[in-house]
């Protein structure tokens, strides 16, 4: 059996090394000096550390202590986490909750304030903006309307399933052009506003799917019971059922996270000049010079760590979601 | 719940989808048959078909279409293979099982766009893996319009196995262990195992894993975007190749690329179609 368990971890290293190797490659170009990214022959050890690239990436002050903003960063990301693992084990944690956000904010701006920033830090907060406006419009509306497809047994509750299906296929250029032509005509152009609209829009189909599937698993009796007790239905909804939803709602919010964090396409028709972090990394890396290399591998880098993180942390939501959440549909 | 209970709650649901997805979706449609240009909005002349006329007569967009199915066709069955390997793989590890599966989701979690760069750093002069092939073969490694779309695919690879992964990762933990146990007793082999009790059991994750993996592959944007966008014409799939006609080219043809849409719905329906009605089939044997 030993034989048996070093193969089998001997594989999974491979596994990991390729999923974390382009990673780790852009990580060393990201604190190496430029005339070692430029060398012909790749330098692996022993290399001289800086942080210029980052720097460059998220100031236009090119005398910025980066030490400092190193510790600003992980104290941020202590006291965060911190207060997120204590709500954890709270039974009431919605004002540590609440305080975690409120630490994330005092951060950014501290930082904002602080320091010279680059245009690169306005995608991020632009990133972050659009980001949360989406998860919570989407899953809001998508809340509703999963509870109402797991509920109701008519066959009008197929079609709509069917069609969010047959929406879910459509390519981005469905919508992205009539979108475009509309906000232009509306002056919506360059707006957060639009780019959530969309994302929501995209993301709904997906939403009620994986939400009503969570619904499903939600027994009847528990609504009912509090209906006897002369709760309306949507009393009983948002007291009885709600609160029982905890893990469908941190898994769909995951994937709306990534789909938001991530969408480029949308942003770069519809947004000008007002970008999110994707289309911003586009743009910086369009050069092939040594110098624009580490400042888009830093880019890459600044941009995967936030999501890394939050992903990680609630790593089993995601694994229950595909399990549970989207499979059994 | 009765049809008026029914209608609230779905209300705000269905209205965003028909006001921001059917609505767009008919003017696409409409738009599709006139002769709208980017710079002026203003008018968009009827032309009927001609459009979709120019399109199917375009070279360029037999090439795209050619590549998105080939595309396709050699990623998701890669994907599926690979993410099935792995979940098999995890499944028999106790120790560090969180490690690795964190390990193992990161290129998921990655942009697109970020992906696609990181996959240019390890190939470009003075990348790893470019140094790499030079030890090996003694000739310089440079991307070019012959390799290109070898590389578009391994990134796609790279970014999708883990969804595949991580969803028949998830349906093995729904394995009831007897079953395995049993047929074991019974002296069966790891592999026969595998083919009559493991592979049945995932047979419904595997078809959800393969439709949306299709979906996403059909409509692959970003990375050949980044890799091939104004460079490597020939690496083009449908929405880059719509992005190129509608809004990159010196005069931004929004007809033409309306039209280029439309089609490419066609495309991605006439290889739906049939799962749609057999899903429709059994929501409605579910409701009965």
């Amino acid at each position: 059996m030993v034989a048996g368990r070093v193969t089998l971890h001997s594989a999974l290293a491979i596994v990991v090394v390729w999923s974390v190797l382009p990673l780790l490659w852009t990580f060393q170009t990201s604190i190496k000096f430029t005339r070692d990214v430029a060398a012909r022959e790749p330098v692996l050890w022993g290399y001289d550390t800086t942080a210029a690239a980052y720097r460059a990436y998220w100031f236009d002050d090119q005398s910025t202590n980066m030490w400092q903003v190193l510790m600003v960063v992980v104290l941020s990301t202590l006291i965060v986490g911190g207060l997120l693992m204590v709500a954890r084990r709270m039974r009431r944690p919605a004002y540590l909750n609440t305080l975690a956000i409120a630490a994330i904010v005092a951060t950014l701006v501290y930082v904002d304030m602080r320091w010279e920033t680059s245009d690169q830090f306005e995608f991020f907060i632009n990133s972050i903006i659009v980001t949360a406006a989406t998860i919570c419009v989407s899953i809001s509306i998508g809340l509703l309307g999963g509870y109402g497809l797991a509920r109701y047994s008519g066959k009008s509750g197929a079609v709509i399933l069917i069609s969010a299906l047959a929406f879910r296929a459509l390519p981005r250029f469905a919508f992205v052009l009539p979108f475009f032509i509309i906000a232009k005509s509306l002056g919506l152009l360059d707006s957060r506003a639009i780019i959530v609209l969309a994302l929501v829009a995209v993301n709904q189909p997906f939403t009620i799917w994986m939400l009503r599937t969570f619904f499903l698993e939600v027994p009847k009796e528990l609504e009912e019971a509090a209906m006897m007790d002369g709760a309306t239905r949507l009393q009983a909804f948002v007291r009885v059922v709600i609160p029982t939803m905890k893990p469908g709602i941190i898994a769909t919010s995951l994937f709306t996270l990534l789909l938001a964090y991530n969408e480029f396409l949308f942003v770069r028709v519809l947004a000008p000049t007002n970008w999110t972090l994707p289309v911003g990394i586009v743009a910086l890396a369009g050069g092939e010079s040594s110098k624009g290399i580490t400042e888009a591998a830093a880019a890459a880098i600044s941009i995967t760590l936030p999501i890394v993180i939050v992903i990680i942390m609630f790593q089993k939501h995601l694994v229950k979601g595909l399990g549970s959440g989207a499979v059994k549909g | 719940m009765n049809r008026r209970a029914f209608t609230g709650f779905v209300l705000p649901s269905v209205s965003v989808m028909t006001f921001l997805m059917v609505i767009p979706l008919v003017t696409t449609v409409w738009l599709s048959t006139t002769d709208l240009f980017l710079r002026d909005l203003s008018s968009a002349p009827f032309v009927g078909l001609k459009n979709y006329r120019e399109v199917l007569s375009d070279p360029n967009f037999w090439s795209a279409t050619r590549f998105t199915l080939f595309f396709v066709g050699v990623t998701v069955p890669l994907e599926m293979v690979l993410g099935l390997i792995f979940a098999l793989l995890l499944d028999r590890v106790g120790r560090f099982r969180s490690v690795y599966l964190a390990a193992m989701l990161l290129p998921f979690i990655v942009t697109p766009v970020v992906g696609t760069l990181l996959f240019r750093n390890l190939f470009s002069r003075g990348g790893l893996v470019s140094w790499l092939i030079e030890l090996v073969t003694g000739n310089l490694f440079v991307v070019d319009a012959s390799n290109v779309r070898f590389l578009i695919m391994l990134h796609a690879v790279w970014h999708v196995t883990p969804f595949a992964f991580v969803a028949i990762f998830a349906g093995l933990q729904t394995l009831p262990q007897e079953r395995i146990e049993a047929a074991s007793m019974d002296g069966a082999r790891f592999f026969d195992t595998f083919l009559h009790v493991t592979l049945p059991h995932l047979k419904s994750v595997l078809f959800f894993v393969a439709i949306i993996s299709i979906m996403d592959s059909y409509r692959v944007f970003d990375s050949v975007f980044v890799f091939a966008g104004n460079r490597f014409d020939n690496s083009h799939t449908l929405s880059v190749y719509n992005s190129v006609e509608a809004l990159d080219a010196k005069i931004g043809r929004l007809g033409k690329g309306h039209a280029i849409a439309i089609l490419t719905i066609v495309g991605i329906f006439a290889a739906l179609i049939p799962f749609l009605v057999r899903s429709y089939k059994e929501q409605i044997a579910d409701r009965t």
